[in-house]
């Protein structure tokens, strides 16, 4: 049977060949180091920030907790700040949690939001009141950053923290602690904290709610209590 | 406040959702009424999934957003010169598009670095997204996408188009139909090594002195990669080959050809338990993976058109009784005791456009396109964890379950990528 054909072959795109990268910018042996050779470079202060930024990537491979206070000095630094935590962030060692909490209250703007963002990743509890207080921060960025961590944390805590910011924040804040809470609430779910979680949904679906999560809160309370595999 | 019991009052029974849930907006849309949409950066690839969006009647594109201003001005004209007036609207910061109301979805068709954290504030903000592939950067980032348009009730359709093409259709049904017999190995051409090595630069480009932030926003082009000085040959489309922008030539296929694979098998809640890299970074490669149902699933660079001549993109199942392989060319290969079953088909270049007119169906209807959020995470993960199986360079076995790797903690680091702030997922 005949089938409809386009041409037996298809076109390749045309892909631009990048030049040349310099040797300067080249990773070359960086790539198959050992941890210490690693920091050596991240606390050489003559290294170049290119062979920074590689090393601190290639140490978060390596998992390397004895690189955290290297990695640490890092966090402030606008260029470096990315690569520090791109270090920092797997490393499962609580030095790694210690020294991001460490630099909530050294640092401000960009690099701070960037140390919010990954302790909300590690899910880092004990950084949870003083991501609280950031909230009412001056900061509206840094305020949204810290709810968003908060939720990702989760736990009975941060959820009342949530809900607490829910009702004394306004527009993109509110916005941002409100989704928060939406996290919050799947992760009390995946506890097992019901109750708790369907009273953040309904706290959640009240007017003045911004819509999208308002209707997010709605269908997890219809799913959560018309689930069939929920044990009754 | 409401209470629980209101909203479940509003619902016409325990399992039926009232319609204000499924996602139409309060009161103020009519299924019957236009669609609105937005786009936020829009290169050559995304202008082609534009032209598709143009078409179709009950769609009206209002805004585009890019960081780029020459893009900006190009999309502007294209969109107004086909409805004949000067109402799309241009925007630098993709929150001031995310505001408007009366948008209903966005295009997203930036580089990949940016797919999956404007993918979620679109979500966020209540959009439906059409978001080209690949959707995500790393084996996290593909989870949080899924997570997020799942707790936003909200419709995503990845730019896995050939999930509507015929061609591909046929040869999933013929799978379905027993046709082929058992199931036994699965076969997705990933991107060739002579266009995208399985495992791009880390490598930097020389420093270009940086133009006006009219012109270009390079910290918002950067977004969410890490940070490095600027190159004009990154904006051109080089940043293909960099590994901070891209996932390398399993991910640039991959996230068609083994979400092909994985909606041609009904796979698309399963990801492979075990993957075995072959092959170095130049030249042929391939990584062989196993599901634990004992499908196998091969992963192979396969030359762009396929041995076969299939096309590019090209996909194969074979069953114990017989294979079919098909590809971009639009022609099914097939075993002998097959052919008799084969159909003429309509072109797969009509995927795209049947893709897209899929999503528009489906935002009236709040039903899941086929391309869903939960469905392009499963096959990018796959994709990922065959990437990272390649980097280490030695057979990695897989969790679903745990999402881990069970025996490489170095693969474990690797399953995220941090953020450059103050952006997150």
């Amino acid at each position: 049977m005949q089938q409809t054909t386009s041409p037996a072959t298809t076109p390749q795109p045309a892909t631009p060949k990048p030049p040349e990268p310099p040797p300067a910018f080249q990773e070359g042996g960086i790539s198959t180091m050992d941890a210490a050779a690693l920091i050596r470079i991240i606390t050489d202060a003559n290294s170049p920030e290119f062979k920074k930024a590689k090393a601190c990537q290639r140490i978060g491979e390596l998992g390397a907790k004895e690189a955290v206070p290297a990695l640490a000095a890092l966090l402030g630094n606008e260029h470096l700040s990315v690569y520090a935590r791109y270090g920092l962030e797997p490393i499962t060692d609580p030095s790694a949690d210690d020294a991001l909490r460490a630099a909530l209250s050294k640092l401000k703007g960009n690099q701070l939001i960037g140390v919010i963002n990954s302790i909300g990743k590690r899910q880092d509890a004990k950084a949870s009141p003083e991501l609280a207080r950031m909230i009412y921060g001056p900061d509206a960025d840094v305020a949204r950053a810290a709810a968003a961590a908060l939720g990702s944390i989760g736990g009975v805590s941060s959820s009342k923290e949530l809900q607490a910011a829910l009702a004394k924040t306004s527009g993109m804040t509110r916005m941002a602690v409100a989704d928060a809470s939406l996290v919050c609430a799947e992760r009390l779910l995946a506890q097992g904290k019901r109750e708790q979680a369907l009273t953040l949904y309904t706290s959640l679906s009240a007017a003045g709610v911004p819509q999208p999560v308002r209707l997010a809160a709605m269908q997890g309370i219809i799913h959560e209590e018309t689930s069939i595999s929920r044990p009754r | 406040m409401i209470t629980r019991r209101q909203i479940l009052q509003g619902a016409v029974a325990p399992i039926i959702v009232p319609s204000l849930v499924l996602g139409q907006r309060a009161g103020t849309v009519a299924p019957s009424d236009k669609i609105v949409f937005g786009g936020i950066g829009i290169g050559s690839r995304g202008a082609h999934d534009l032209s598709k969006l143009l078409n179709i009647n009950e769609l009206r594109f209002v805004a585009i957003c890019d960081v780029r201003n020459e893009r900006r001005e190009e999309i502007k004209s294209t969109v107004d010169q086909k409805y004949g007036d000067r109402g799309c609207r241009m925007y630098e910061d993709q929150y001031a598009l995310l505001a408007r109301q009366d948008i209903d979805a966005v295009l997203i068709a930036t580089g990949d670095r940016w797919h999956t954290p404007l993918s979620i504030i679109a979500a966020q903000h209540g959009k439906d997204v059409y978001c080209e592939k690949p959707c995500s950067m790393s084996i996290e980032e593909s989870w949080a996408l899924a997570a997020a348009f799942r707790r936003y009730n909200r419709l995503y359709q990845a730019g896995c188009q050939r999930r509507n093409g015929a061609n591909f259709a046929l040869c999933k049904e013929l799978l379905k139909s027993g046709a082929l017999g058992k199931l036994q190995t699965l076969y997705a051409n990933v991107g060739p090594s002579v266009n995208w090595p399985p495992v791009p630069s880390r490598d930097w480009l020389a420093a270009e002195e940086l133009p006006s932030k009219q012109v270009l926003d390079w910290d918002r082009w950067l977004g969410p990669a890490p940070w490095r000085p600027y190159h004009s040959s990154y904006v051109r489309g080089g940043w293909r080959n960099f590994y901070d922008f891209h996932g390398g030539g399993i991910l640039e296929w991959g996230s068609h050809t083994v979400d092909l694979c994985h909606w041609a098998a009904e796979f698309d809640d399963m990801q492979p338990v075990e993957y075995e890299p072959v092959g170095a970074n130049t030249g042929p490669y391939k990584v062989n993976c196993k599901y634990a149902n004992g499908v196998k699933l091969v992963m192979r660079d396969n030359g762009w058109d396929g041995s076969l001549k299939t096309g590019s993109c090209s996909f194969r199942i074979e069953g114990d009784q017989g294979w079919v392989e098909t590809g971009d060319a639009t022609k099914i290969e097939c075993s002998d005791n097959i052919k008799p079953l084969l159909r003429p088909t309509e072109s797969a270049s009509l995927a795209l456009e049947n893709h897209v007119k899929e999503l528009v169906r489906c935002i009236k209807t709040r039903q899941s396109p086929s391309a869903s959020a939960a469905a392009a995470a499963n096959s990018h993960v796959t994709c990922h964890a065959a990437f990272i199986a390649y980097q280490r360079g030695k057979t990695l076995t897989w969790d679903p379950a745990r999402r881990e790797f069970t025996s490489d903690e170095t693969a474990n680091h690797m399953r995220s990528r941090a953020l450059r702030e103050p952006w997150r997922v």
